[in-house]
């Protein structure tokens, strides 16, 4: 079984976020709220519940370095949250925007962090000690929609965005005084703040999830037309791969390692792709072993019910499991998975661990130790 | 596949439109020779979606509305059609269920099922979430 662990947090969980040890993770009860949890005697504590922002949190990330914590909402605000002693702190962060912040990270030196928003612009926000505060520079061109997916770059300064309206786009986040000079790579070293560096027009429907890999090298990115995009060499003449996904649309991806990337949507299951030594990706199987509901039924009750409907009455006693809407599908989630974050111990090269939580209001634990198929793509 | 290999600007509709007329008397052809699976390759092939021409769609549609309609045997099709041709066929079979024409529908829905079951809810998301490449 990959699924190590399941804990059933809440009814429904937007996002998580895990602390720089892994013994504490923040997630949001679709409200209002940041709820943190330690593991602590064999079971989940509610340690403290973070409550500053007026509608549903959107995004938290958690800094591995810093120990921050950054939440951004619907309410078009951001907090940073500091440990006092036993209290989180917030600052406010003022964002200047005139619609939902929807996802945010922090960058890999924890200097800047990105906030995508619906008001079609990206925030990178980064501290100004002089005034004790936290500034927002805006993004404000070449999105046509809202950004759904933000993702920084190795080197803490291109960052990648994915939005509604198809498009994911690399931009650069150069600015003065933060960054040091002559830190980017050949493709962004002359790069003014907010310029950008390439728009990947692959996709027709929306897009999510954008993820760089360990390298930096390749970057994927998920489709709402059940499509995956794999894509080198990012810069002027990048080599894009379309993988079609014959499931449902993924929402959210992760690297592995540089040539295994895990994703996870509206299937309830973690799918795994990954690239041959020719760098040619594609789908190798779902992680989580189910099931299957009957031998004639391929799809669950769930879809069962509306098929037998469409296909007409004489297939009655065909679709004869249809008679319980939503009993669970037999894997480890029940509902879409919809974050999913990597647990990696420090100093080692690949990620063995990750967690993912979806809108059933599990968080699970994966393992990949034991996937010995998996474990010879790593 | 044999014959059409010239190659037209998306933008030309009237070149779409005489291409369309080449391809329906191929098809033609094809299906008195009995062939109804190369009669639908053909119509799939070439459909033009990069066109917003509303009249290029639909002199499509007509072709491959007659391939569709010519198929009996729908699980011998499936053996013979290229995994490449699912998507676009599904989006035409969402053009035939809107017709609402009763044998058209009948037709369609028929395809649609066993469809599904070879391609995967994936060729469903990809037909209905691109409204770009209209059909």
């Amino acid at each position: 079984m990959a699924a190590v662990s399941v804990h059933q947090f809440a009814q429904c969980i937007t996002c998580h976020a895990w602390s720089p040890d892994h013994t504490m993770v923040a997630l949001c009860p679709n409200n209002n709220e940041v709820h943190i949890y330690r593991y602590s005697l064999d079971k989940w504590e509610k340690i403290h519940v973070l409550q500053k922002h007026d509608q549903i949190v959107s995004g938290i990330d958690w800094s591995s370095m810093s120990n921050r914590i950054v939440t951004v909402s619907h309410d078009r605000n951001s907090y940073v949250w500091n440990q006092e002693a036993s209290e989180w702190v917030p600052t406010l962060v003022i964002l200047r925007l005139n619609r939902a912040a929807l996802c945010v990270q922090w960058s890999p030196k924890e200097n800047k962090f990105a906030v995508g928003s619906g008001a079609k612009t990206v925030c990178i926000c980064y501290y100004e000690q002089e005034n004790n505060w936290w500034v927002s520079k805006l993004i404000r061109k070449k999105h046509n929609s809202s950004v759904t997916g933000v993702a920084w770059h190795p080197n803490n300064i291109l960052l990648a965005t994915t939005s509604t309206d198809g498009k994911c786009r690399v931009f650069s986040t150069f600015i003065k005084g933060v960054d040091p000079r002559g830190s980017g790579t050949s493709v962004s070293s002359d790069s003014k703040f907010g310029e950008q560096i390439v728009q990947l027009d692959l996709s027709f429907s929306w897009a999510f999830g954008v993820k760089w890999s360990p390298s930096g090298n390749t970057l994927a990115y998920v489709g709402h037309n059940s499509m995956i995009y794999f894509v080198d060499d990012v810069g002027p003449s990048p080599l894009a791969q379309n993988v079609a996904i014959r499931d449902l649309p993924l929402r959210d991806v992760l690297f592995v390692s540089e040539r295994v990337v895990i994703g996870v949507g509206f299937d309830c299951n973690p799918m795994v792709f990954a690239a041959d030594e020719t760098g040619i990706w594609s789908f190798v199987r779902f992680l989580d072993e189910r099931k299957i509901s009957s031998s004639t039924s391929k799809y669950g009750s769930q879809f069962s019910e509306a098929f037998g409907k469409l296909y007409g009455q004489t297939k009655q006693g065909f679709w004869n499991d249809a008679i319980e809407p939503s009993r669970p599908r037999g894997g480890v989630h029940e509902n879409c998975i919809n974050c999913i974050l990597p647990l990696k111990k420090a100093g080692d090269a690949i990620v063995k661990r990750f967690s993912t939580s979806g809108l059933d209001g599990k968080v699970v634990i994966w393992d990949l130790e034991n996937q010995t198929d998996i474990s010879s793509y790593l | 596949m044999a014959g059409h290999e010239e190659f037209v600007e998306a933008d030309n509709a009237e070149a779409i439109i005489t291409r369309i007329e080449h391809k329906s008397r191929k098809i033609e052809s094809l299906l008195k020779q009995s062939k109804p699976v190369e009669a639908l390759k053909t119509a799939l092939e070439g459909s033009p979606p990069k066109t917003r021409d509303e009249r290029c769609k639909s002199a499509n549609w007509i072709v491959v509305h007659r391939a569709i309609m010519a198929i009996k045997d729908v699980d011998g099709m499936f053996s013979s059609l290229d995994p490449e041709y699912y998507d676009i066929l599904m989006k035409y079979l969402y053009r035939g269920l809107a017709t609402g024409d009763r044998p058209t529908c009948d037709q369609c829905l028929r395809i649609h099922e066993k469809l599904t079951e070879r391609a995967g809810l994936g060729c469903i998301l990809r037909a209905l979430a691109d409204t770009v490449n209209t059909v």
